[in-house]
């Protein structure tokens, strides 16, 4: 045999041990997937078409009557457009506030980058709900804001809080070091060699951030804004306190029927539509990435 | 050997006069808080002429080329290009193209879109974008591979294509930050004088940063060289190798002798060793003979007049193809020699007896460094 054969079949002997390797390092996570996530899914799915008594109880049997509810009931689209459209809002608001700061933070070094990103990062140390009050303090009739805004001659309060602007405006602070993280991962591809070559070939600082720092920070907008949209439309503390009752997403709605009006099966109906939601979301951004190239 | 007939050292390197170049630089200054990386450097650099900054690593090579280009701002001093002043102007208005050591590409876009970018920005119509493209690709022969990215393509490609996407402006002035240093020693080889016939059929005046001697001995109509943010020497590549101004640029290019000694007049002390040189000196000295100005004959031979001549004996031969270089001890000291093989028969072996000759000329003495 000659070398070269022999050192093909030593490296077909390296893939043959690679492989079942790799499938093991891969079962602990498989493990915990199938008793944290598929099992619970699947168990809402059941639940969905669970048929329950008026008093909540199950008789055992099936039924589509949740289904068809929310498929008929205009109240149930709305909530869903609703849902979407406000974490879509959140998304393009958090993405705006949040890309000037990561490129900011991008192009900033040395102990004052660190600083920055302490201050970036610490928030999530906070837990949301914490945070949602501090904006209750803030957004209240009492509060921060309207303070300033009658002591400067205002006669009535600006209403902040219990509509979908408080809600708009706490999730979007709340969300934005997400936003911030996915930005400044995506932006590791931006060489500043590449933006000098830019300006060095005719191109004031606008058209390089249009031509080369936006087109090449995509990846990073398109996740950030996954995670955001995602984390938006399933969150539901925030909603449930700045909104006041008063705010219907579906998050909020899968907590009341759930836990205030009792009827699993529905609650599960529309965790399963939420959960359709995010497929939707994961798809878009599968495509979006494939066509950034 | 042949050797040239002495020269005088003080020679005017051909070039423009001070302040009177295409490109001039006048007392340019880049201070870092208090280090200062480049040093109040004047240079003038004529229309169409091809000019290296040569040095060391670390010696603000880059900072000097960034400056022209607009990318660093300036601490102090003047940059000057056709009578203009483009000190304070930015980098997309100074109309000068530069080729990064990284390339620098745009990795988003295909080699053609990367080609055309410059055109784009300068505003000219579609069809003229595509020819200029066209005429571009083909000159730094990458016809058929337009549509690939960056990525896709070899690190001698991505070096055409940062050198085409840098050409197709025509610009006033070509940069480059050592765009070689990445490649193999073959492919750095063609693109040297790939790059050097493209500058001279279009006539760009162009500055070539590099730290490697040969490629600026090779490449250039003028070298000049930096140590520490200062400019050591500037002349053309023969003027630096067969009369550096200062030790550093004497040990920076090319491999020389050297030793310390004392001179008195042209007579010059090395240890037991009197040599002769044909500059007048006193005091301590340090001096520099390059090994291909020495000559190696058997022992015995009696050397021609006027010249220097000192017996010793081969410690080590060395054969490399083209030349061949002998480690020879004479008394006390030790001489590198290279003589080229071409029409020489007999290589010494080492422990032969042998009469090293070289004419005083050749004997560069320096004052001591303090
Ligand atoms: N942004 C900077 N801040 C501080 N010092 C710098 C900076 N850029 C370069 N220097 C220093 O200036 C000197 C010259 O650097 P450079 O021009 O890159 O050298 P070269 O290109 O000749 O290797 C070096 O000592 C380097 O450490
Ligand atoms: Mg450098």
């Amino acid at each position: 045999m000659t070398a070269a054969a022999i050192s093909k079949v030593s490296g077909r002997d390296a893939d043959f041990g690679a492989a079942p390797i790799a499938l093991m390092l891969l079962v602990p996570i498989t493990i915990v997937n199938l008793i944290g996530f598929v099992l619970p899914v699947a168990n809402l799915a059941i639940l969905s078409v669970s048929e329950v008594r008026s008093s909540g109880a199950m008789t055992g049997g099936w039924s589509m009557a949740k289904w068809l509810l929310v498929a008929t009931d205009p109240f149930y689209w709305e909530l869903l457009w609703n849902s979407v459209r406000t974490s879509l809002v959140i998304t393009a608001l958090t993405l705006a506030v949040s890309y000037p700061i990561a490129l900011y933070l991008h192009r900033s070094t040395g102990l004052w980058r660190n600083a920055l990103l302490v201050m970036v990062i610490s928030p999530l140390l906070l837990s949301a709900v914490v945070r949602t009050y501090g904006w209750i303090a803030i957004l209240s009739d009492q509060g921060l804001v309207n303070q300033g805004l009658m002591a400067l001659g205002a006669s009535e309060p600006v209403r902040l809080m219990f509509n979908l602007t408080g809600v708009t405006i706490g999730l979007t602070e709340i969300l934005m070091p997400y936003m911030i993280v996915a930005l400044l991962a995506g932006l590791g591809r931006l060489d500043p060699r590449v933006e000098e070559a830019a300006a060095t070939l005719g191109a004031p600082p606008w058209r390089v951030f249009v031509r080369i720092v936006l087109p090449l920070s995509l990846p990073g907008i398109a996740l950030g804004s996954l995670l955001t949209f995602v984390l938006a439309i399933s969150s539901f503390i925030t909603p449930k306190l700045l909104g006041g009752g008063r705010v219907f997403l579906l998050a909020t709605e899968v907590y009341d029927q759930a836990m205030v009006t009792l009827d699993w099966p529905l609650a599960a109906t529309l965790s399963i539509i939420v959960l359709l939601v995010f497929g939707v979301a994961l798809a878009l951004y599968g495509r979006i990435l494939r066509s950034i190239g | 050997m042949m050797h040239q007939a002495p020269t005088d050292m003080t020679v005017a390197a051909a070039g423009p006069r001070a302040g009177q170049g295409y490109l001039s630089l006048q007392g340019l200054t880049k201070r870092y808080h208090d280090f200062l990386a480049v040093e109040a450097i004047d240079l003038d650099v004529a229309q169409g002429e091809f000019v290296a900054l040569l040095g060391p690593s670390g010696c603000g090579k880059t900072t000097t080329l960034r400056m022209i280009a607009g990318l660093v701002p300036t601490s102090g001093g003047r940059i000057v290009v056709a009578g203009q002043d483009l000190t304070a102007v930015p980098p997309h208005k100074r109309d000068m193209g530069l080729v990064f050591q990284s390339y620098a590409l745009f990795p988003h876009m295909t080699i053609a879109q990367n080609v055309a970018f410059g055109l784009e920005m300068r505003r000219l119509p579609r069809m003229e974008i595509a020819a200029r493209v066209a005429e571009a690709v083909a000159m730094v022969r990458l016809e058929g591979r337009e549509d690939r990215r960056p990525a896709q393509l070899s690190g001698g490609q991505q070096q055409r294509v940062a050198l085409a996407r840098a050409l197709v402006v025509r610009p006033s002035i070509l940069l480059f930050d050592e765009p070689l240093s990445n490649l193999d020693a073959k492919l750095r080889e063609e693109m040297r004088s790939e790059i050097r016939e493209i500058q001279q059929r279009l006539g760009t005046t162009a500055l070539f940063v590099t730290h490697d001697q040969d490629e600026a001995l090779t490449m250039s109509d003028r070298i000049v060289v930096m140590s520490h943010g200062r400019i050591e020497q500037i002349g053309r590549p023969e003027d630096l190798y067969e009369r550096p101004a200062t030790p550093f640029v004497a040990r920076f290019v090319g491999r020389t002798n050297r030793f310390t000694g004392n001179a008195h007049g042209t007579t010059i002390r090395l240890g037991d060793l009197a040599v002769r040189a044909a500059t007048q000196r006193s005091g301590p000295v340090e001096v520099m003979i390059r090994p291909h100005r020495v000559a190696l004959a058997a022992a015995g031979c009696v050397p021609a007049d006027g010249l220097n001549s000192v017996t010793g004996i081969v410690r080590r031969t060395t054969y490399s193809g083209d030349f061949v270089q002998y480690l020879v001890d004479a008394d006390g000291l030790t001489f590198m020699v290279e003589e080229a093989t071409v029409g020489h028969g007999r290589i010494a072996p080492a422990g032969t007896a042998v009469t090293l000759t070289w004419a005083p000329a050749d004997t560069l003495v320096y004052e001591a460094a303090p």
